[in-house]
């Protein structure tokens, strides 16, 4: 559950961001998650629900924004989405850093973003 | 109840804050290593999971280098202290990171432990991260190279179920391969997922108990102690 250690960081910037303004009510808070970490949404808002009870952010909710993965290949320089690995037991097909041009190994120039976007509140 | 205030759209502000949450550990991360390239100490991090035998590697390669270089290892665990007293027999530094009930080791624990053992004596840490092959990938440590031990004995779709785990890795020890035949798994079959996922990648299958692989095992984390890559 690293998406705890993770949401009680949001938490804590959120909780801090409206000590320092004039804050009546937070309504909003997103995120951006890149494909590439190893974050779920889903429990990403489970946990901020859990958390944010009996604080000053509670009945905020929690958005979260997918950033698809990019590549670099410094072989062929191929520059764009990933290879999928469809056989992959997951739920998903999995990114892979091989090269989808010449299969050698790529750089991963974007996806591993976890960043509080914005955040939308009333004053 | 609690009560529900609705706000009107003039009076609701949406601001742009563009704050990362992985900062605070990678800048800690980051700091670990500028002070262990002060000190010319190269950190290697052990990942996998319970039971994929780290810490027995970690032990084999002590008694392989421990003649040749300064040794220190850091056990992360989350409670027993098992596993360093098997370490520090063989009379190396030990350091207990104790998470509690933490998945993974963070930056923060690692600078902590820094401070325990004399850098200035010291060339290269092994660091065993907690026994878990998805938390620990997300929080650099400072270190140089990231092994990823997996174990015949965790079955044949170890690799296509934690494919994350491997695209951080740069070494992948597969380990227990005396058991291979017996499990029924093809580690030319594990060789081959892990290659899938990132071509450029070591893999190194071993034995810790009858021997095989571990002196290619020590003379990848050598060389991963000459090399200027990040980890």
């Amino acid at each position: 559950m690293h998406e705890l250690s993770i949401v009680s960081g949001i938490v804590e910037s959120i909780l801090d961001f409206v000590a320092k303004h004039q804050i009546r009510k937070v309504l909003d808070v997103r995120l951006t998650v890149g494909e590439l970490t190893h974050l779920e949404a889903e429990q990403l808002r489970f946990c901020y629900t859990a958390m944010i009870e009996q604080t000053a952010i509670q009945g905020s909710t929690l958005e979260v924004e997918a950033v698809r993965a990019e590549v670099n290949c410094p072989h062929c320089s191929y520059q764009g989405p990933p290879k999928y690995w469809e056989e992959a037991l997951a739920m998903a097909p999995v990114p892979t850093l091989q090269c989808p041009q010449c299969g050698k190994a790529t750089e991963a120039i974007q996806g591993h973003e976890c960043a509080i976007k914005s955040i939308k509140y009333v004053t | 109840m609690i009560p529900t205030i609705e706000a009107s759209p003039e009076e609701t502000y949406d601001i742009e804050l563009e704050q990362s949450l992985l900062q605070a550990n990678a800048k800690l991360a980051k700091e670990n290593r500028a002070q262990l390239d002060h000190y010319n100490i190269t950190a290697i991090d052990f990942m996998g999971a319970i039971g994929s035998g780290k810490t027995t590697l970690i032990a084999r390669m002590v008694g392989k280098m421990k003649h040749q270089l300064n040794l220190a290892v850091f056990n992360g665990d989350a409670t027993t202290v098992d596993d360093v007293n098997l370490i520090a027999t063989q009379g190396v530094p030990t350091v207990q990171l104790a998470t509690v009930n933490g998945c993974h080791l963070d930056a923060n624990l690692v600078g902590k432990a820094l401070l325990k053992i004399d850098l200035k004596t010291v060339d290269l840490i092994f660091i065993e991260n907690i026994g878990n092959l998805i938390c620990p990938a997300e929080f650099p440590l400072g270190s140089r190279s990231r092994v990823v031990v997996v174990s015949v004995t965790e079955g044949p779709y170890m690799v296509k179920k934690h494919p994350h785990m491997f695209l951080g890795a740069d070494i992948v020890v597969i380990n227990k391969i005396d058991l291979a035949e017996v499990m029924g798994v093809k580690v030319s079959d594990l060789t081959r997922d892990v290659h899938t996922l990132k071509p450029d990648i070591k893999v190194i299958p071993t034995s810790c108990k009858t021997g095989a692989g571990l002196d290619e095992v020590a003379a990848a984390l050598l060389a991963a102690k000459g090399s200027r890559s990040d980890a």
